[in-house]
């Protein structure tokens, strides 16, 4: 299991390296340098020559390679590309402070997706046992599907609304009240709505997927044995395609972690998080370059680590995909493909 | 034990549901296409005419079947045009995203190697960034000042763009920022797809009367690997869709000039105090609208072409 871990944690790594290295380019590529913005933002006109002594100041007009490496070593305060142009500040900094209010709420979010969606999908797929069931099992399907479809802010929109109205005094804007930050139920109060949310379209996809993974696996030889040996249908569910349907999902959910994290940006500046995905959207209208580049690879950092999370727990849930991954040589794709 | 039955009951026939969300499309672009036509029945001459004695009118007032926002807007009107802002960038995204992409996941296949090592890790990395950033990153980029004085004056024309207008720089600079975050599926769709093409006997027969490597490309692989390419092509407008919507939200969308469903939801957010539901509820129906019946259209043609692949890594955060 640690050779697992180890290997998949220094695979990791070129990819990281990949992604600082497309934000560097991305800096390169676009027209106009951080002096210009610089200059844009100060609204004052310098001389060419003045500009030059500042690109030169910055090493902007040092070889590529040293000015990545100079960039990446900025980030905590050694050079000036390090820097954000709001107050001056390594961008670690800013960037760390705001780090564990997203990790909360996006945090919360999958765990909500990966509960209610299987919770809800298996429910889906046990009632269309019955005839009655079916026609619910329909509805919540075309239910999903719609959630599924409907952009997450204006759902959002519309639960502020309806919390406003029909629960007034439950707490709707930012991660605490004023004041009482390290209350944990206050913090849970002020989470479970917008962390909601975040999942509602993950949760929707999920609950499909598994309610059709579900029936897929009804029709298995597995269960026919099980319920001639006198299991009933719940049992069987229960004991058996439970535990099947879990490992797809795992990394479904890995797969779409990405996607959370973008949707945290709407979900934080919604309910007024100050959270990374905020800093990114301030970032973008303050064009504060430094931030935003750095931005870009602390999001591929964390996905790329929870991924390696999500890898790693389905080796624990699903045997076949630890032994795919402790064959050498073998990259493993995820989740419980050999049954598909 | 009646099992074959309910199988088969699981899921809405895959025709019905290529069939609805054809119809509902259809729908949508028959909106889109009238927009022009609609103003006589609204009382309102454009979709951005202000007028705040109108504001807040609810649904079915004179003249305002849908009811008015904050500024007095009609809102069918506007919900009108801004079907045709929402098709437009979300096809046009799609189109782009799912070319580029089609080429890049082709040509990484036929290079091999340490190309195709290099390209798909770049692929792989970008990916790894959530799409929603990586937009923000790039329109905080395209939209300066720096953008419109590279480009030559005759593609400036083009967009309609003046000293007093920006024309359609900002539908042009969204669709590109759209598209270049959204290939990166399609570039692994294609790779695979070539991947599997490249081994048939055909390929082979082509090979050996000599036809060259592009060749190879545009006449035998990329048509062979067109269905599950265009399908997701459909299923990227939804995305790009969605996208267009949350930057709309954020304001980093078309801006006040273009109305688009993503803009009448972020503006109607100031009047939902007052008690204006209705201003926020139909353009996020019609987001909603629009989403659905791509997604339809999209997974229903997978399943009738037989090639089901779960999509799942490209969801816009939206």
């Amino acid at each position: 299991m640690t050779g697992i871990v180890i290997r998949r944690a220094l695979a990791a790594v070129p990819l990281l390296f990949v992604v600082s290295v497309m934000a560097f380019l991305l800096m390169k590529a676009v027209p106009g340098d951080p002096v210009d913005v610089l200059i844009g933002n100060a609204e004052r006109d310098l001389s060419p020559g003045q500009a030059l002594a500042l690109r030169r100041e910055m090493g902007l007009t040092r070889p590529w390679p040293r000015q990545y490496l100079n960039w990446v070593a900025g980030w905590w305060g050694a050079g000036e590309l390090g820097r954000s142009y709001k107050d001056g500040r390594p961008v670690a900094c800013v960037i760390a402070e705001r780090c564990p209010t997203t990790l909360l709420l996006v945090g919360s979010a999958v765990a909500l997706a990966f509960a209610g969606g299987i919770t809800l999908g298996t429910a889906m797929a046990v009632l269309s046992w019955s005839s009655l069931g079916r026609l619910l099992e329909r509805a919540c399907a075309v239910a999903a599907l719609l959630l599924y479809s409907a952009p997450t802010f204006w759902l959002a929109f519309l639960a502020i609304f309806a919390v406003e109205r029909w629960l007034p005094g439950w707490p709707i804007l930012g991660p605490h009240r004023a004041g009482s930050g390290d209350q944990l139920g206050d913090a849970l109060q002020h989470v479970v709505l917008p962390a909601l949310l975040l999942a509602s379209r993950k949760a929707a996809k999920i609950a499909l997927f598994v309610r059709a993974q579900v029936l897929d696996e009804m029709g298995r030889e597995y269960v026919l044995v099980a319920r001639s040996k006198g299991l009933s249908k719940t049992a069987v569910v229960a004991r058996h395609i439970f535990r099947n349907t879990m490992p797809p999902v795992i990394s479904l959910l890995g797969l779409s972690l990405p996607a959370l994290f973008g949707g945290s940006v709407l979900i934080e500046t919604v309910f007024g998080w100050p959270g990374i995905g905020r800093l990114a959207v301030d970032a973008t209208f303050g064009r504060n370059y430094p931030v935003i580049l750095a931005l870009i690879v602390v999001y591929g950092a964390i996905v790329v680590a929870s991924n390696l999370v999500a890898d790693v727990l389905s080796c624990l849930a699903d045997p076949r995909v630890r032994e795919q991954a402790m064959a050498p040589g073998t990259r493993p794709a995820p989740g419980g493909t050999g049954a598909a | 034990m009646g099992g074959r039955r309910r199988r088969s009951g699981k899921r809405l026939r895959p025709g019905l549901r290529t069939a609805g969300g054809a119809l509902l499309l259809s729908l949508l672009a028959v909106m889109a296409l009238l927009a022009p036509g609609v103003w006589p029945l609204t009382g309102t001459h454009t979709p951005i005419d202000v007028d705040l004695s109108l504001a807040n009118l609810p649904p079915a007032s004179a003249g305002h079947l849908l009811g008015t926002d904050f500024l007095g807007r009609d809102i069918l009107c506007e919900s009108m045009w801004g079907a045709r802002a929402s098709l437009a960038v979300g096809i046009l995204a799609a189109g782009i995203a799912v070319s580029v992409g089609s080429l890049w996941g082709a040509m990484s296949a036929l290079a091999g190697g340490a190309v195709d090592a290099v390209m798909m890790r770049v692929v792989d990395g970008l990916l790894s960034i959530p799409a929603l950033v990586l937009v923000l990153a790039l329109q905080s980029f395209m939209s300066s000042p720096q953008l419109t004085a590279v480009l030559p004056p005759a593609v400036l024309a083009g967009l309609a763009v003046s000293p007093w207008s920006h024309g359609l720089m900002p539908l042009a600079t969204i669709v590109l920022v759209i598209s270049a975050t959204t290939w990166l599926e399609a570039a692994r769709l294609a790779r695979a797809q070539v991947m599997t093409i490249r081994s048939q006997e055909y390929v082979l027969a082509a090979r050996s009367l000599g036809v060259g490597r592009l060749g190879m490309l545009l006449r035998h692989l990329l048509p062979n690997a067109a269905v599950p390419l265009v399908v997701e092509a459909t299923l990227l407008v939804s995305d790009a869709v969605l996208m267009e919507a949350g930057l709309s939200y954020l304001g980093l969308g078309l801006g006040p000039g273009i109305p688009s469903w993503g803009q009448m939801v972020a503006s109607a957010q100031m009047s939902l105090i007052d008690g204006n539901w209705w201003a926020a509820l139909t353009p996020g129906i019609l987001i909603s609208a629009l989403v659905l019946a791509v997604n339809l259209l999209g997974e229903g043609w997978l399943e009738v072409t037989g090639s089901r692949h779960h999509r799942v890594a490209a969801q816009p955060g939206a």
